[in-house]
């Protein structure tokens, strides 16, 4: 009897084993060792020797058509341009109009006031302190790179106009730009002042070194291989401070390719090489940015805190000033939300994202004591930019799915406005299609389909399903019920899919719910084994929505059709890609090589609206929802500017334009003691709200 | 049936321990009513009128709206009955509608407001115990995640019990090399962390099987894990009784090896093992909330036990009604069972009965 009763009175110990163990050390703080590698050489061969290919060269490597090796001797033939090159200032030309966005407005608040702790927290304990390779693509990603980090120069987030040259820029690492548009380059002047964390100044090397390391097998991560090689063709350093970098092809967003990449210390590397992931995987990496992480700081598995780096060098710059305002920034671990949200309510965190309806109406709601003593302050922000593409991706790969019929079916049988309504409260909006929130590359006038039972009861009898079973679900006359798998990893939104199954099985579909964690979930549908699942593609501000990850037919199937255009009877479903619904058209193929290709953005605006129209025919999608805004608990001390937030924020920190008033946090503890109370804030910002 | 002796005498005894008895009579209807679930908690009425014709639909086919003469979206789905009935009411044409004490089955959303949300036990809209978060009834599910949990529990005793008397039995009276080699395998097998076994099993089997399937998976296991606590029992029992002089008497009266375990190794062994019986279903019952708990237990959004508490704890103070029903729920079936068997034991000691002082 023993055994068994132990069995079951350790299972949580177990369970918080499992969960703990993902958070421990794997690599230990390396110190440089005698026989650590030397990258330095290695460096200056690839330099030496690295070409790039032109973009037809790319596909017909990708198609096939010529191999590694004939490519490797047409390089060594000296047929292809080489990658990196060296010239003298001389070299720049003349009559190039550089830019340094001066002309823009500040958007942080001058009232900000430096200093203090903010206390915030996250589920997971980051697995690696790495911001590429394995592993590094996590939740932490933002506060050690995406929102930290100056980059070269960054959108300007509130003038989100598009220019002859593109987005709106504010210097960063850069202190001013250029644009040659019909080369295709970019010419880019390093800011004298701009060092790392460590005081190493910045320099056009750390930029080529860039290059270098994103094109390296050494640090195991494809994405970047790609994107490194293929994306960019040139990058020439004329003197420390300048260098301009090419890209392949003329696009409307070349500035935006260049702007965002991000020097990385070259003198912080020289140790890359195989080991790369364990080597540096809890090395901190030195950054441009205001925050860094210390050793000492790093208590694995329990929490990890942010430090202000000492005279950072951006601190007096026009638009970095008046951000970062902390001091320090504290992350606790805490793996339930419903745990954070205690810990916030008292006063442990000093903010708490609210966008589910359950905190911010069940838990603290405007008449709750807290807010209405006027010590948590509670906040909408509403804004238009894309959003992540929550819906149900149908696998069209699969028997039965592949019926446009039966997609058709499942489409009006998905009462995603009722899940709205009633679970969202009305606060959260139909998506219409998959690329919503681009400005005018969105399609103007395309709208999901409704939900609708005599529609889907329709669809699915054209399929053959016309009869209900015993338990109300369709059967055809083979006797196969209509009955599809649904996964998803999203834990906290279980509730929705058991409603929308709830809502189908009235049209006679069955939806099976596997909700599972978020990476075995997200696993089974990059290796295309889902038939529907519940996800979202977090997307970034990006100028035009992205097709070929989606839709092309090579992220569908290798070799998906024959030479003579028809279907390859042999294709193999491709795992690992983007294209979740498994599309391939030919016709949808050449569109997005077009759009691809395209430099024109009217060009480009059209083909995203026949594209979509097609995808919209095809009806793989279900589009979900969007939440149009971020709402926002805060204790009163932590403070925003007048309006708020920027129009391209994603959350109320990730341009960290929030700062504490240590007086303010004083004087609230107190008055809880005392019971004095303060006028409540209950705000909607809804300057940038659309419809 | 005639029974031992002996063993009516244990009977007796057991009625005579009021507490353990009447726990037992309670935890046996309340077994029994769960079987009959679909009559008592169930959107489906007991007994329809409809022009003059009686249908009984609780056991039947979904029925479309058109067939009660619905018109317009209501025809062509499953009918709401609830609606169905004030309809009727409203008609007065003398059609009704009865429905069953509960009228919610344990998977459908209902609104409060015109918002799906947890709300708090309200007896007009015959939400006894509340809902939870998206509006399902809490004691429907209580009800049916209580039917799962004590067949699964009774399903989940027996088949340990059979594989590990069955082996414990066969090492104890055969003895030798089958005994060290069964010993050996029981032990490394009892080594394998079951929970992670759990995990492994589960993140493999597809989602295409069906509850049903997934629950005997379980069932199937937990119980490879679990019956060789049984063995070590039954092992030194029957190695006792074999060396007893009754055993031997039989043997040497030419009895077969089949008549001496049944007819008397393993009646006198039986007492040891039934005291065992009511752990073991409490150990099954919480094993498989904790599971649910953790949410590596049965898929959503098959109504348990387990899955209610989990949404208890994280609505604990806007809801507490779930994790009230839910944690009450639990104690006291755990608390029957805990009843049964000390009575068990106490009707079954083997010191009352037993000649050897």
């Amino acid at each position: 009897m023993k055994i068994r009763q132990l069995t079951v009175a350790a299972l949580p110990a177990l369970a918080a084993i499992i969960l703990t163990g993902c958070g421990q050390d794997t690599g230990g703080d390396a110190q440089p060792e005698a026989d650590a590698p030397d990258v330095t050489a290695e460096v200056q061969e690839h330099y030496r020797t690295k070409v790039s290919l032109p973009p037809e060269t790319w596909e017909a490597l990708e198609k096939g058509q010529i191999t590694q090796e004939e490519v490797d001797a047409k390089a060594a033939a000296g047929e292809f341009p080489r990658f990196f090159q060296f010239a003298t200032p001389a070299d720049i030309p003349a009559d190039l109009d550089w830019q340094d966005g001066s002309d823009l407005p500040e958007f942080a608040s001058p009232d900000a006031k430096r200093g203090g702790t903010y206390y915030t927290w996250i589920q997971d304990f980051p697995r690696t302190l790495r911001r590429f390779g394995p592993d590094a693509n996590g939740s932490f990603r933002p506060f050690i790179l995406d929102d930290v980090i100056t980059r070269l120069g960054r959108r300007h987030p509130n003038d989100t106009s598009i220019t002859g040259t593109g987005f709106r820029y504010y210097p960063g690492v850069a202190r001013e730009w250029a644009l040659d548009k019909e080369n295709a380059t970019v010419y880019i002047r390093i800011d004298p002042d701009a060092r790392f964390s460590d005081g190493e100044p910045i320099t056009a090397d750390d930029m080529m070194f860039m290059f270098f390391v994103y094109q390296s097998p050494h640090i195991q991560a494809p994405w970047y291989n790609n994107w490194y090689n293929r994306k960019y063709s040139n990058i020439t350093k004329y003197d420390d401070l300048t260098f301009s970098i090419r890209q392949p092809e003329v696009r409307p967003d070349l500035l935006f390719k260049v702007m965002e990449l991000e020097p990385l210390p070259e003198h912080f590397y020289r140790e890359l090489g195989p080991d790369y992931p364990e080597r540096y995987q809890w090395r901190f990496v030195p950054t441009s940015g205001a925050y860094e992480v210390r050793p000492e700081n790093l208590k694995k598995g329990q929490s990890i805190t942010l430090t202000r780096v000492k005279d950072w060098w951006a601190d007096d710059k026009k638009f970095w000033r008046n951000r970062y305002n902390f001091d320090r920034i504290h992350f606790t671990v805490i793996r339930d939300v419903p745990k954070a949200f205690e810990a916030f309510r008292k006063g442990e965190l000093d903010r708490f994202t609210a966008s589910l309806p359950e905190y911010w109406y069940e838990k603290l709601p405007d008449d709750s004591d807290e807010v209405q003593n006027g010590y948590i302050h509670k906040e909408v922000f509403y804004n238009d930019i894309p959003r992540p593409t929550y819906g149900l991706w149908i696998n069209q790969s699969k028997p039965l799915l592949d019926n446009r019929d039966i997609r058709i079916g499942i489409q009006h049988a998905t009462n995603w406005d009722y899940v709205i309504q009633k679970y969202f409260r009305g606060d959260y909006q139909r998506m219409r299609t998959g690329s919503d929130g681009y400005g005018e590359f969105t399609h103007p006038t395309l709208k999901a389909r409704e939900y609708s039972v005599d529609k889907a009861l329709e669809h699915f009898a054209k399929a053959g399903f016309t009869t209900r079973g015993e338990d109300g679900i369709l059967v055809n006359d083979a006797g196969k019920r209509l009955s599809f798998t649904v996964n998803t990893g999203y834990q906290t939104l279980r509730d929705v899919l058991t409603i929308l199954a709830e809502e189908a099985a009235k049209a006679g579909l069955e939806f099976r719910l596997e909700v599972l964690d978020s990476t075995a979930s997200w696993k089974k549908t990059q290796e295309k084994k889902h038939d529907i699942a519940f996800a979202a593609f977090a997307v970034s501000a990006e100028m035009y929505p992205r097709y070929w990850d989606f839709g092309h037919s090579v992220n569908a199937y290798d070799r998906a059709f024959l030479p003579d255009g028809s279907p390859n009877p042999d294709r193999k479903v491709k795992t690992q890609t983007n294209n979740l619904q498994v599309l391939a058209y030919p016709e949808l193929d050449a569109m997005i090589e077009q759009y691809r290709a395209s430099s024109d953005a009217g060009e480009m605006k059209e083909l995203a609206y026949r594209m979509e129209e097609l995808l919209y025919e095809d009806a793989s999608f279900v589009p979900g929802f969007v939440i149009p805004f971020y709402r926002d608990l805060h204790w009163r001390w932590l403070r925003y500017p007048e309006d708020f937030n920027v129009k391209l924020s994603r959350g109320a920190d990730q341009f960290f334009l929030s700062w504490i008033d240590t007086d303010m946090k004083k004087e609230t503890r107190e008055a809880r003691k005392s019971g004095e109370t303060f006028p409540p804030v209950i705000a909607v910002y809804d300057q940038y709200r659309t419809e | 049936m005639r029974l031992n002796p002996l063993t009516a005498r244990k009977l007796r005894r057991f009625r005579e321990i009021k507490r353990g008895y009447y726990s037992f009579i309670l935890l046996l209807a309340l077994t029994g009513l769960s079987l009959f679930a679909e009559l008592l908690i169930n959107d489906k009425p007991l007994v329809i009128r409809y022009e003059g014709q009686l249908i009984f639909p609780t056991y039947g086919p979904v029925r479309l709206g058109a067939e009660f003469g619905l018109e317009g979206p209501a025809a062509s789905i499953p009918v709401n009955y609830r609606d169905l009935q004030r309809q009727f009411r409203e008609q007065g044409e003398g059609n009704f509608v009865i429905l069953p004490l509960v009228p919610y089955n344990p998977l459908e959303n209902s609104e409060v407001g015109g918002v799906i949300r947890a709300s708090s036990p309200n007896f007009e809209r015959q939400h006894y115990l509340g809902t939870d978060t998206t509006g399902r009834d809490i004691l429907a599910r209580l009800f049916y995640g209580f039917r799962t949990a004590i067949l699964f529990s009774i399903a989940f005793t027996v088949l340990t019990y059979l594989i590990g008397i069955a082996l414990g039995c066969m090492m104890g009276y055969f003895g030798g090399i089958f005994d060290l080699l069964f010993q050996r395998i029981i032990e490394i097998w009892s080594n394998i962390p079951f929970l992670y076994m759990v995990i492994i099993v589960f993140s493999v089997i597809p989602a295409t099987f069906s509850i049903p399937t997934r629950i005997t998976i379980l069932l199937v296991i937990m119980v490879l894990f679990s019956w060789t606590f049984m063995t070590y029992y039954m092992r030194t029992e029957t190695y006792r009784e074999k060396a007893r002089d009754y055993a031997l008497a039989a043997r040497v009266l030419g009895a077969s090896t089949p008549r001496i375990i049944f007819r008397h190794i393993l009646p006198n062994t039986i007492s040891t093992v039934v005291t065992f019986i009511p752990f073991t279903v409490v150990a099954a019952i919480t094993a498989i909330t904790a599971l649910d708990f953790l949410g590596w237990g049965l898929p959503p959004p098959t109504p348990s036990i387990g899955e209610l508490l989990k949404q208890g704890t994280a609505n604990l103070t806007t809801a507490p009604w779930i994790v009230t029903s839910a944690f009450v729920a639990l104690v006291v079936i755990l608390t029957l069972v805990t009843f049964i068997g000390e009575a068990i034991r106490e009707a079954f000691d083997p010191k009352k009965f037993t000649v050897y002082r």
